[in-house]
């Protein structure tokens, strides 16, 4: 009986070695380990022996049925899972269910990154209308009726008294008359020049304002503030250039350029912000003492940073809002 | 202003420094640079050639075949020009030439089928005079071979620099030089004058009376006699090409080039034109005309200046003489006029005319009140020398208030306080003096100085500040950053509309920029608009008192683009007029609005998907996410208008606080996009964001989540079709406890088994109780008794 237990396990093993699918694995299964099959027989004929035989024969029968079922369970599951895989097979290179993602304009996105820096450096953000009255947008900006600086900025006149402003400094304005400093303050907005429209000049555009009024700011402290803005912007190797200008509202005046280099073509200065000492007089029409106190402004266009940075030639672009540019950004 | 680098060293040595030395520090020192011009590089590729043939074109009439030789090689070449012939010397531009003052560069090219290898050159294609009849011919001894630029001798270097409106006194070789000198610290070299001037006074020849001091403070007239108009010498003919200028004849030359070298307009009058040999200064009379140099009429108002002699008038002072005065060609004698005019008086009239002259950009500036007799002498001399002429003695010079030199101090400690460091009190005075400030007093670390009459801006302390800045460069300013922590709390005007964009972008939208200028028309189409008086055009004359038509402009040009599925939005000001004039700010009203829109398909067939066009239950869903986003406040309540005969809306919902409408979404009336040119739906929500942004957000406190199970029931109805959903759900509501938490419809449906104008409509119930879990029998009393309610209201049936 020993001989024909190690036969059938043997058997067993033969024929689950050979290559085997679920199907005839379950023949296997009935044939030996089944109500009728093989181990069953021997059992029976177990059963059958001599009371003083069994222990000699039962625990090699145990030893070798359990390990047919460990051996048939275990090819079992890993047959079930390799079936199972292969008919979950998907197409991984399908593309995926859209979801579309939307964008801010590309001078929102310009703006934000402006602000950023400067909230950082603990500006607040300050905003103000864009029809604005003379008082505001010029007299209390030091530009004296009659005056040439007028000129400078080709102003759309409402009637004699209003205007949409030319520059965000009004804000500038109200917000010196309100508050007592220190007075630490950032002011985007929409300004307007009376200007034809082409690449290089449209009707309107973004200016950002900067305002710092405090007992001790300098003028050098405006050339650090701006140059930490600059390298945070540009990076850190920005080459710029700091020069006299002149401001009605600001005194000294400078414009900030930017060393600018396109691959394959020339470099050149480009203007990219104009700067300046609070003008006392400006400090004394909002009522602030110019002796005791000192301020500096700073101003630029946010079409004209952008224009740079993204190498964007034509500043109607902007404006025209293609699907085709706004989804670039 | 144009200058020219060979007259610039006229006044102020230049060795050793460099031209690009030169253009960086007249930047640096505030004359921004514009453009450097070298004449040898401005040249490059224009050669003396020799014209060997000449031949008709065969295909034109006007055409010439010209072989020209350069240097032994022979260029074919197709000329226009009826002068041109065999034998000739000319100006060859070759292949690659840039053509001055146009854009335009010579190609080789064909003309009428015959190859042309360059151009031969116009002295107005050359950039030197006007002359366009023919070609330049040369003399004949000129080889051939030699460039341009030598053979003309032109060598000098233009400079071109940009003056802010306060520098009036750099608008001049000499002025320019000042500075230069200054950050050089070098010597600034005057003209001298060496006047040979007749026993005659020209007080017994000429006279002037200042009828109006105000606007004419100082009249300084210079006569000279006998003099030969003839054409300027080559000097002064280059003088004044270089920057652009055209000559004309000795006299007018030599006004010119002294405005240019000291900044002095001047003006020569045909002495023996002038009635009574006399010059009065006047207003003009009412409705007074008036016949300037450039034969134009002008009408004159009461306030603008002129000068008369004693009959007419002759000149529009500081801006444009008269045709009954001017020099010509049979003049003799020559008054030399050098005024001061009050600057805001010259910007006047100036503007009213329209009319800018070299003279009134100067005047109206601010010229030199002391230099006017200098500039009459020096002019004097020059159209002495160069047209044989006789100086009468001495000047008439009227100035009855004399214009004091202004004083002001500067304190030492000033300096630092604006400029933030410490420059050496010597280097103060330094920068001064090569300014030519005269320095009057020192005392207590404080500098007085007497400021010249040229630097109209100098008044205040903070103006000597800045002269010591721009001298010493700010380049040499150090960047300090001390900026600490703002104590104070900060302020974000823009956070809102920040998270607003942040929503919509998430939500897929794009954002848009448009044009906040439109027509009258379309503009008064959408709201009460504000006008501009001056508007660039027609089209751009009203500010937009909605976002709405700047919107559905873009939704069409991107359409025509192909372009048609959009979803985009735009935050910006509106402007709404609220009384007829505009005196005050509360005449209109400002506003900050979003308006989001959707048109097209809301996807396009996928693999995963079909087609589905937007529709307004798409644009509901995106109002209310974002609504929850932005504001999470249960005062802004919901209207409905099925229909909407006066506003941009076939149907919409509205959006209420307190009773005021502060948005309003739905179908854009197809009437309206006919108008834009566009044929598909479209969806949009505008929504007025000043007063959004006045709800205070409530803080969101914490609620504790679900311990116990949520009980969920299902039911269906069928109802007369016109019933709203929403009044079914709030019957449900009302006939609920509070363990029902939510109320979701998940079907509905039409159709002829549930009878005639019948719907289905499937609401799944959700039940919960915060401290138990729900009995089974709890929950069917509660979800019963909505559904009685239901049934009851409506007459409704419940579905099996």
């Amino acid at each position: 009986m020993l001989d024909r237990i190690e036969l059938a396990e043997k058997n067993f093993k033969t024929e689950i070695e050979s290559e085997i699918d679920l199907e005839k694995l379950e023949e296997v299964r009935i044939k030996y380990l089944g109500r009728k099959g093989l181990f069953t027989e021997l059992f029976e004929e177990f059963k059958q022996l001599p009371k003083e035989e069994k222990p000699k024969y039962g625990q090699v029968l145990n030893k070798a049925k359990s390990l047919a079922q460990k051996l048939f369970d275990e090819l079992k599951s890993k047959l079930e899972s390799s079936e199972a895989e292969q008919k979950e097979y998907i197409d991984l290179t399908l593309a995926g269910r859209g979801v579309n993602l939307g964008s801010k304009h590309i001078l929102t996105q310009t703006l934000d990154e402006i602000k950023g820096i400067f909230k950082g450096l603990g500006f607040s953000i300050y905003e103000g209308p864009e029809l604005e009255s003379d008082h505001n947008n010029f007299e209390m900006l030091n530009f004296p009726a009659d005056h040439p600086a007028r000129d400078m900025q080709d102003t759309f006149f409402v009637n004699d008294n209003f205007l949409l402003r030319t520059h965000t400094s009004p804000v500038q304005v109200r917000l010196m008359e309100n508050t007592k400093p220190p007075i630490r303050a950032l002011m985007p907005g929409k300004v307007y020049r009376n200007e034809a429209i082409s690449a290089k000049s449209y009707c309107l555009f973004h200016q950002v304002e900067g305002l710092y009024v405090d007992e001790d700011v300098t003028f050098a402290e405006l050339k650090g503030t701006l140059v930490a803005f600059l390298k945070q912007f540009f990076g850190e190797d920005v080459k710029y250039r700091f020069r006299p200008s002149f401001f009605p509202f600001t005194e000294p005046s400078a414009e900030v350029d930017v060393w600018w280099q396109q691959k394959g073509k020339e470099g050149k200065w480009l203007e990219i912000l104009g700067c300046g000492m609070v003008d006392p007089n400006v400090l004394e029409n909002v009522k602030i003492d110019n002796e005791k106190y000192v301020g500096y402004a700073f101003g630029m266009g946010v079409e004209r940073i952008a224009m740079l940075k993204y190498g964007v030639g034509d500043i109607r672009v902007f404006f025209d809002n293609d699907k085709r540019f706004l989804e670039q950004f | 202003m144009k200058l020219s680098l060979n007259w610039l060293k006229q006044y102020i040595d230049l060795d050793g420094i460099t031209t690009e030395e030169v253009v960086e520090n007249l930047t640096t020192a505030g004359l921004e640079v514009d453009e450097v011009i070298d004449q040898k590089k401005l040249y490059d590729n224009f050669v003396v050639g020799y014209v060997k043939e000449r031949v008709k074109h065969p295909n034109a009439d006007k055409l010439s075949l010209c072989k020209v030789v350069v240097d032994e090689e022979e260029y074919p070449i197709v000329c226009g020009a009826p002068n041109v012939d065999a034998g000739q010397k000319i100006i060859l531009a070759k292949i690659g030439a840039k053509i001055p003052n146009e854009d335009f560069t010579i190609s080789k090219s064909k003309i009428r089928g015959e190859v042309s290898m360059g151009m031969i050159c116009s002295e107005r294609e050359l950039g030197i005079s006007d002359e366009h009849e023919g070609i330049m011919v040369l003399d004949e001894n000129i080889e051939s071979g030699t460039a341009f630029s030598d053979a003309f001798r032109l060598n000098d270097v233009i400079i071109d620099i940009d003056i802010t409106p306060n520098r009036a006194d750099a608008f001049s070789h000499i002025g320019s030089a000042r500075d230069l000198a200054a950050v050089f610290g070098r010597k600034l070299k005057l003209p001298e004058l060496n006047l040979t001037e007749t026993d005659e006074d020209v007080n017994s020849i000429a006279s002037v009376e200042i009828e109006n001091e105000v606007d004419c403070p100082r009249y300084v007239a210079k006569v000279v006699e006998n003099v030969t108009i003839k054409e300027s010498p080559e000097w002064l003919k280059k003088r004044l090409t270089a920057i652009g200028l055209r000559p004309i004849n000795n006299v007018v030359d030599v006004t010119n080039f002294v405005l240019y070298e000291v900044g002095q307009p001047l003006h020569a009058f045909d002495l023996d034109q002038l009635a009574g040999n006399k010059i009065i200064i006047r207003c003009a009379g009412k409705d007074e005309k008036f016949v300037t140099l450039d034969s134009k009429e002008r009408k004159l108002l009461e306030t603008d200046l002129l000068i008369c002699d004693a009959e007419k008038a002759v000149a529009i002072a500081g801006v444009m003489g008269g045709e009954n005065s001017e020099v010509t060609e049979s003049t003799k004698n020559i008054l030399i006029e050098s005024a001061y005019f009050r600057p805001s008086s010259i910007r006047k009239t100036s503007k009213k005319l329209g009319l800018q002259t070299d003279a009134s950009i100067r005047f109206e500036r601010g010229c030199d009140v002391d230099v006017t007799i200098f500039a009459a002498k020096r002019a004097a001399q020059l159209i002495a020398e160069l047209g044989n002429g006789e100086i009468a003695k001495g000047e008439i010079d009227v100035y009855p208030n004399v214009i004091a030199k202004k004083k002001v101090s500067l304190r030492i400690s000033r300096i630092k306080k604006i400029l933030g460091f410490d420059i050496p009190t010597e280097k103060v005075k330094e920068i001064f003096s090569g300014l030519e400030f005269e320095m009057v007093s020192e005392a207590d670390e404080t500098l007085t100085y007497s400021i010249p009459t040229f630097r109209h801006d100098i008044e205040r302390e903070i103006d000597l500040i800045e002269e010591v800045a721009r001298i010493y460069g700010y380049d040499n300013i150090p960047a300090i950053a001390k900026i600490g922590v703002s104590v104070e709390r900060r302020v974000d005007h823009s956070s809102f509309n920040d998270n607003v964009r942040e929503t919509l972008s998430s939500l897929g939208f794009y954002e848009i920029i448009t044009n906040s200028l439109l027509n009258k028309e379309l503009a008064s189409r959408f709201g009460n608009p504000v006008g501009v008086l001056n508007p660039q055009s027609v089209e751009m004359s009203h500010i937009r008192p909605s976002l709405l038509p700047g919107l559905l402009s873009t939704i069409s040009r991107n359409i025509k683009v192909k372009e048609s599925n959009l979803k985009l939005y735009e935050v910006g000001h509106v402007i709404t007029k609220l009384n007829d004039t505009i005196n005050d700010f509360s005449d209109f009203e400002e506003t900050e609005h979003l308006l989001f829109a959707i048109t097209g398909l809301a996807n396009e067939d996928e693999w995963y998907s079909k087609k589905r066009e937007f529709d307004f239950y798409d644009l509901k869903g995106f109002i209310s996410s974002f609504l929850n986003s932005v504001t999470n406040s249960s005062k802004v309540k919901l209207k409905y208008n099925n229909s909407n005969d006066d506003g941009i809306f076939e149907y919409s919902i509205e959006n209420l606080i307190a009773k005021n409408k502060i948005a309003e979404g739905g179908k854009v009336k197809s009437s309206i996009l006919k108008e834009f040119g566009i044929s598909q739906d479209v969806f949009a929500f505008d929504v007025n964001l000043t007063e959004l942004k006045k709800i205070e957000v409530e803080l969101s406190s914490f609620s504790e989540l679900l311990k116990f199970p949520k009980v969920k029931k299902d039911c269906a109805f069928i109802l007369d079709s016109n019933i709203d959903y929403n009044s079914v759900v709030k019957i449900i509501e009302s006939n609920s406890s509070k363990l029902l938490k939510n109320v979701k419809l998940f079907d509905i449906f039409e159709s002829e088994s549930l009878g005639v104008n019948k719907k289905s409509l499937a609401f799944e119930l959700s039940y919960f109780d915060e401290k138990k879990t729900l009995t089974e029998e709890e929950v069917e009393k509660e979800f019963w008794k909505a559904i009685e309610s239901v049934k009851n209201k409506f007459n409704a049936e419940l579905r099996g």
